[in-house]
């Protein structure tokens, strides 16, 4: 994915004012433009792809005539993402001629910030789209109800989904939302390299061995300057939540399951053997290129993209790209097993505002939207959710897509599952230490995580007090 | 006459009062809100919770990262502001001479300071990709091995600095006008007594344009501390926050980790420090500011 497209986005003035209505305090404000940042929010969309810069015309009011009820839905997609909306939204309105559905688009950072003051002041869109981490924290503010008394009123089978695509809208055994698009990670290679240099392409079920292995034997310096030509994998930087994989592979978890306490999870034997084999890819094997761009989000390097990485490991969002890229004969695979199998799983849903005046109609809608109706439609932009569609449009025999759908069966799960200040707390430590051990081959990095423990700790009980 | 001063009265405040409306609305209104807000724990979503001091006191004596951004902040400052101040006046310098085409030439030279910030750090992050990025190819051509820039916690500070430098044109205008203003008598005098070009830059120029250097330092420290665009787009404080600046601290803290209530304890404290540096710039200023006209 071209860093571009995230950074072009540039964001709203509504953000801004915000912004500075704090920067006001400070005398003069000088009106920063910030960026889009490239938040994992975005990254559970399949649309960052396809959103060139542009952002969507401000949406007109919808004219709706005296007996037809309005529905507002919230979204962070923006540009060529709001496709699919809009013709589910027409195919539904063709159904049900007493709704008329109006789509409201917040691109970019400030969705989330927006969608807040709008629940705050009991004027949310009805029907809201949100990314996994969110889900806790919304939903412990009250903003959505429940959805097991409209499922059981209707008969709504939720035994339409691939495996693990409802746990993410579960919270505390309840369930909120219904999902829209999702992404495990993967490991996609570049059969050329692999063919030019006489080695075999990985196969599912390989280790972390048999990846160090294979990143080894593709990791050549021609001309012996030091830096290859080649490198064997392109992994993502100090991206945190890709991070997860590591940990769930080497049979850790960052925070207890009651969400309590990251001391002796984060700082655990398990997690620092997951921190100690990602750093080595980097820096005693070397098998890894330096990140290129820290604050991306996956560490801002293109040399997959130009050919010059066997291997990357990484959601499915920059896919299609990489299909029409001439320098890439791509191959996927599932990742390697650690100790574990384990992958984690990148999600967005939609749930209803607990303040809406239309619950029915609204419900109605989501069935719609995030159900066999709509997977109809969202199959052409990503993986789709609903299994009898998945299976056919053939993307769960696809030897591309199919890889993902497959990866589905060994989630593990994310670590803001436990806690609604996961993004607040661990996130920044977490995202520190792997700079850390990223930067200093000579880091002590049971030090650094039993640091990230103690630092991620201190904030947690600040949140909760 | 009375009555004519105080009609006039009138209409000044009448004709002021867009401003004075939207300065009331707009800033005296959300900065009461924030003091307000800089004493409880709100979410935006929940109640605000009064929580007294605590904000402050966890700032001060626990948050490792509010110190950390007020270093980075601070030895930005100081890395900044005399680039500026110098940078900005030697440009205005060549601005000024008296050759051909010199409006081009002022135009080109303020061209980066009507860029949208975003697009020119964008820009700037090209420019430093370690990989094939174009200052370290050109300093591949000299045989240098270029730093990592921003991705190396012992340079991303100064990358940052290199980016800003973009942004003398905007000083180098004040400085332009500034300079424009000195009374070409006073350079003719003092040649025909004999004076070189330096006597007469240390002893007219630099003299009479006081007034436009302590407008451009205050300009300069406020908008220094304020720094957050550059940082926000190409480092996201990184790495090891290297460059978290001030501002990005608030910014996280207000919009990633939705605590309003800590974030306007900090913009009150920012608010605090600007202020305090302000006053001391302009107290010390009746000792190196000459205005025209006036005794000394």
């Amino acid at each position: 994915m071209n860093p571009l497209y995230v950074w072009l986005r540039i964001k709203h003035l509504g953000m801004l004012s915000a912004f500075c209505t704090l920067l006001l305090v400070v005398g003069a404000c000088t009106a920063p433009v910030a960026p889009v940042e490239p938040a994992e929010s975005n990254t559970t969309t399949d649309s960052t792809e396809n959103s060139a810069g542009e952002e969507a015309d401000p949406f007109a009011p919808v004219e709706a005539s005296a007996e037809q009820v309005v529905i507002r839905v919230g979204t962070g997609d923006s540009g060529e993402g709001l496709a699919p909306h809009q013709e589910i939204i027409r195919r539904f309105e063709e159904a049900n001629p007493d709704v008329k559905v109006q789509l409201e688009p917040v691109s970019g950072n400030d969705y989330y910030a927006r969608l807040l003051t709008q629940i705050a002041a009991g004027d949310a869109p009805d029907i809201m789209n949100i990314g996994d981490d969110a889900v806790p924290r919304f939903v412990e503010s009250d903003a959505f109800i429940p959805l097991q008394s409209f499922i059981d009123d209707s008969n709504f089978d939720t035994s339409v989904y691939l495996s693990g695509l409802l746990a993410p809208g579960t919270f505390d055994g309840e369930l909120y939302f219904l999902p829209k698009d999702y992404s495990p990670l993967a490991v996609y290679y570049n059969e050329r390299i692999f063919d030019e240099n006489g080695v075999d392409y990985p196969e599912d079920g390989w280790t972390w061995d048999d990846f160090l292995a294979t990143a080894q034997a593709l990791t050549i310096d021609d001309n012996g300057d030091g830096t290859p030509e080649t490198w064997g994998i392109q992994l993502p930087g100090p991206w945190t939540t890709g991070f997860e994989y590591w940990v769930a592979a080497a049979g850790g978890q960052l925070i207890s399951d009651d969400g309590s306490t990251y001391l002796g999870y984060m700082d655990s034997e398990e997690v620092i053997s997951a921190v100690e084999f990602y750093q080595s890819l980097y820096t005693e094997f070397g098998v890894a290129p330096p990140p290129a761009d820290m604050s991306a989000f996956g560490g801002g390097n293109a040399e997959f993209d130009n050919g010059q990485a066997a291997m990357r490991i990484f959601g499915r969002w920059p896919q299609s790209g990489m299909m029409e890229n001439p320098n890439i004969d791509l191959g996927v695979v599932g990742v390697p097993a650690g100790v574990e199998r384990a992958n984690v799983l990148f999600w967005g849903g939609f749930g209803i505002f607990s303040g809406t005046e239309h619950p029915d109609e609204a419900w109605r809608f989501l069935q719609f939207y995030a159900g066999p109706d709509g997977a109809e439609v969202w199959k052409d932009w990503a993986l789709p959710a609903v299994t009898s569609i998945a299976e056919e449009s053939g993307v769960m025999t696809d030897s591309i897509n199919g890889v993902w759908i497959k990866e589905l069966d060994h989630l593990a799960p994310r670590a803001y599952m436990s806690t609604p200040y996961w993004g607040s707390s661990a996130d920044p430590a977490l995202r520190s230490a792997l700079e850390a051990a990223i930067l200093d081959p000579e880091a002590d990095v049971a030090a650094l995580m039993s640091q990230a423990a103690t630092i991620a700790q201190d904030e947690l009980e600040f949140s909760l007090e | 006459m009375h009555k004519k001063v105080r009609r006039e009265t009138w209409a000044f405040y009448l004709c002021i009062s867009p401003w004075l409306i939207g300065f009331l609305l707009f800033v005296v209104g959300p900065m009461i809100a924030s003091f307000y807000i800089s004493f409880t724990r709100w979410n935006l979503i929940e109640e605000a919770r009064w929580v007294g001091m605590a904000n402050f006191e966890r700032l001060f004596l626990r948050d490792a990262k509010f110190w950390q951004s007020l270093r980075v902040t601070l030895l930005f400052t100081l890395l900044y502001v005399p680039t500026e101040l110098v940078g900005g006046l030697g440009l205005a310098l060549l601005m000024n001479q008296k050759i051909r085409g010199i409006k081009i030439v002022r135009t080109i030279y303020y061209l980066p300071s009507v860029l949208a910030g975003v697009a020119y750090v964008v820009v700037w992050m090209w420019m430093l990709n370690p990989e094939g990025g174009l200052v370290n190819g050109a300093l591949a051509v000299f045989g240098i091995q270029g730093p990592r820039w921003l991705t190396d916690p012992d340079t991303a500070l100064y990358a940052i600095w290199l980016m800003s430098i973009w942004g003398l044109g905007r000083t180098a205008i004040i400085y332009l006008a500034g300079l424009q203003g000195v009374p070409p008598a006073l350079y003719e005098a003092a040649s025909l007594d004999g004076a070189r070009a330096g006597r007469l830059f240390w002893n007219i120029t630099v003299p009479l344009i006081t007034p436009t250097i302590f407008f451009n330092l205050i300009l300069s420290i406020i908008s220094t501390f304020q720094t957050f665009t550059s940082a926000y787009v190409s480092t996201n404080g990184g790495p090891l926050d290297s460059t978290l600046f001030y501002v990005l601290y608030i910014y996280q803290q207000a919009f990633g980790s939705f605590r309003m209530g800590y974030s306007s304890a900090m913009a009150w404290i920012l608010f605090v420090i600007i202020l305090v540096l302000t006053l001391i710039v302009v107290r010390s200023s009746s000792r190196w500011v000459y205005y025209e006209g006036e005794a000394t």
